[in-house]
């Protein structure tokens, strides 16, 4: 593969809408031929990904087949910050068809959600205590192990690092931080194209990554209802170059650009922190509500749908998991196939705002607050 | 202009008593130390290794002008300059010509520096800013604030938020432009994005009636920016106290440095500044443990990044 005609075949178009980051493609183009990391990176992430066959990808290419084969969502119970997560999450994997093979000799990046980190709200951002585990799991498996974030209300990623604990952990494991709101930048093209956005501009570690892990809460919304596997990849986006907020995409439309950065991403399984998890006016003010749960997939589409079951919430009124469905995974739970512990059992009702654009996501059981 | 160098090993004498400078053995302190180092790199990337980028470069010309480092601080308001675009804008990192929101600092920076010598560049750069607002958004029940107010922007044709508001008002306070119909109205906003605690975040009060946290960098900022527009009273005095209140021995470097030069600005400095800018400067120097997680190997910013910040917190931002 030629990386540097690659990369440039895919330069943005000059018809991009108004409000679209503008590349400047002499830049871009010096960049490429100048960078050898991303040249190198990106041959590694295609290699890689499709060596692996990794994550959406996967369902895509059996959907696409008819082959008829459901989507495999891990849910394991009884689980603690102080437990054995790296066995609980290596079964997940193992469940869903992923082992060491995958990621041998990979890179992965796993991004955790620190939105806005408040020491006093654990229940806001991914614990410690997950990524560690699956730092672990992957680097035991031969993956060079890299976590990344791009926070979205502060621009003092340090300040997000002490609050959530983070970095002492990361500290204590010798874990390198991608800082995703700040580091060099690549353009790819949008693969989803729900929103007018040509392309994103995503930092050096995510296009240089050959599997994403996304790492999130499980948590109520206040503006899409539900946040976990799918929503997390917005801290993929960065902060210098979309805002804090990452407006850019706000304006494009939230559920279009949450599709449209997962279609673009490189191959992402999800891995979600639903031990302590938060309802009513998420993803920043919300309570704690505790499951004890953590869920695998290789589909970011179908943790979420599972996710929003768990919740007692209709997955197809979440509007970015709506414009997800038989694109880049299944809602629809005769196509997904749970595995672990059943979810009907554990699913609890959510608290989710008394708001008339939430309705529709608990219409059928109405426990609403004010 | 050589690339950034932040994993250069600085050589130090004896821990937290003094360092040497490498080339005469002199002892110094974290701020002669972190001014040598900074005079040497004014070209600064936000992260070890990375890209130049415009808002260290800028902080570093800011911090090295403070410091009477002329040459070095020319050299980095020069690379700025050559940053500029034909639209006047001065992008994020070096060849990148969107968004602007850097375009505030470097206008700082040039008029810092050399106010003649980038006359030409203030101009454009200012021109830029003010025909580069914000988007207002109808007045909503969804959100606390007036969002038909305009200010600034990160990126173009999205809503103002605090920050590139606060950093485009100390510009055009910098170019002495305090009547431009502009900055009051940005000066209003600022106030109307005010949180009853007193402090700021990035721009948000209430959504769907539930109040949002403060945060300490947004504050200081919008302090700092106050004082450059000539404006007091006792909202200013209530963030002022609050932000007092927030600040420590472990408060994260941007967070400490944006926060003192908002206090400093207001003529409210804590008498522990300068414990809390030694320990936050010599711990980056050290590469020990900083204000609350470790500085290596998993830096969020560079070094010198942040070693620039402290020393324009050491010193004030320019009036």
């Amino acid at each position: 593969m030629n990386i540097m005609k690659s990369d440039l075949a895919h330069e943005p178009s000059d018809e991009r809408p108004v409000g679209e980051p503008q590349p400047d493609r002499s830049v871009h183009r010096r960049r490429v031929s100048r960078r050898t990391w991303l040249a190198g990176g990106f041959a590694a992430g295609v290699a890689g990904g499709v060596a692996a066959g990794l994550a959406q990808r996967w369902w895509s290419a059996s959907a696409r087949q008819g082959s008829g084969a459901r989507t495999p969502v891990f849910i394991a119970r009884h689980q603690r910050y102080d437990g054995d997560l790296v066995r609980t999450i290596r079964d997940g994997l193992s469940a869903c068809g992923f082992s060491a093979s995958s990621v041998r000799g990979r890179r992965v990046l796993l991004k955790p959600n620190l939105v806005e980190p408040l020491r006093d709200c654990p229940q806001m951002t991914t614990h410690p205590a997950v990524v560690l585990a699956a730092a672990e799991l992957f680097r035991s498996w031969g993956a060079t192990v890299v976590v990344g974030e791009g926070p979205g209300h502060l621009r003092d990623t340090e300040l997000a690092l002490v609050e959530s604990g983070m970095g002492e952990a990361l500290a204590s494991a010798r874990l390198p931080l991608a800082d995703l709101n700040y580091e060099d930048v690549a353009w790819r093209p949008n693969r989803g194209r729900h929103s007018k956005l040509a392309g994103f501009w995503f930092p050096r570690s995510v296009v240089e990554a050959d599997l994403i892990v996304s790492l999130p809460k499980m948590k109520t919304h206040h503006w899409v209802g539900v946040t976990a596997a799918m929503k997390n990849m917005y801290g993929t986006i960065p902060g210098c170059k979309y805002g804090w907020p990452k407006n850019v995409l706000h304006y494009q439309g939230i559920p279009q650009t949450v599709c449209d950065i997962n279609a673009s991403l490189p191959p992402t399984i999800a891995i979600v922190d639903a031990i302590d998890c938060m309802e009513g006016d998420g993803p920043i003010m919300g309570t704690l509500k505790a499951m004890g749960l953590i869920l695998v997939s290789t589909c970011p589409t179908a943790v979420d749908a599972t996710v929003c079951r768990l919740m007692q919430v209709d997955p197809w009124a979440v509007p970015y998991l709506a414009l997800a469905d038989g694109r880049l995974g299944p809602l629809a739970e005769q196509q997904i196939e749970q595995r672990g512990e059943p979810w009907q059992p554990l699913a609890q009702p959510f608290e989710i705002l008394d708001k008339p654009h939430l309705k529709n996501l608990v219409r059928h059981r109405g426990v609403l607050v004010s | 202009m050589p690339a950034s160098r932040e994993d250069v090993p600085l050589r130090k004498s004896s821990w937290a008593t003094d360092f040497c400078l490498p080339w005469t053995g002199a002892a110094v302190n974290w701020l002669d130390l972190t001014v040598a180092r900074i005079s040497g790199q004014p070209v600064l990337g936000y992260l070890p290794g990375a890209t130049p980028a415009a808002e260290p470069t800028a902080l570093a010309a800011l911090a090295l002008a403070g410091h009477a480092q002329v040459q070095a601080a020319t050299a980095a308001a020069q690379w700025l300059a050559e940053q500029q675009t034909a639209s006047g804008a001065v992008g994020v990192r070096a060849g990148e010509s969107q968004p602007g929101w850097p375009t505030s600092l470097a206008v700082v920076a040039w008029n810092a520096v050399d106010r003649r010598r980038w006359e030409t560049s203030v101009r454009r750069a200012v021109d830029w800013l003010l025909s580069h607002r914000g988007k207002s958004i109808p007045r909503s029940e969804h959100f606390g604030h007036n969002s038909e107010l305009v200010g600034w922007a990160y990126a173009e044709n999205t809503h103002s938020w605090v920050e590139p508001t606060a950093l485009a008002v100390l510009a055009l306070a910098a170019d002495g432009r305090r009547d431009e119909p502009a900055l009051g109205e940005a000066v209003t906003l600022l106030l109307d994005r005010q949180l009853p605690s007193g402090g700021w975040n990035y721009g948000n009060t209430y959504v769907l009636g539930q109040l949002i946290r403060p945060h300490l960098q947004p504050t200081g900022l919008a302090l700092l920016a106050l004082a450059a527009a000539g404006v007091s009273g006792n909202a200013v005095a209530h963030s002022v106290d609050w932000l007092s209140a927030q600040l420590g021995p472990r408060t994260p470097v941007q967070s400490l440095a944006w926060s003192l030069l908002g206090l400093r600005a207001q003529g409210r400095l804590p008498v522990e500044a300068d414990g809390w800018l030694e320990t936050a400067g010599e711990a980056l120097l050290n590469g020990t443990k900083a204000s609350g997680w470790a500085a290596a190997p998993q830096a969020s910013s560079a070094p010198s990044y942040r070693l620039a910040l402290l020393a324009l917190a050491a010193k004030g931002w320019p009036r």
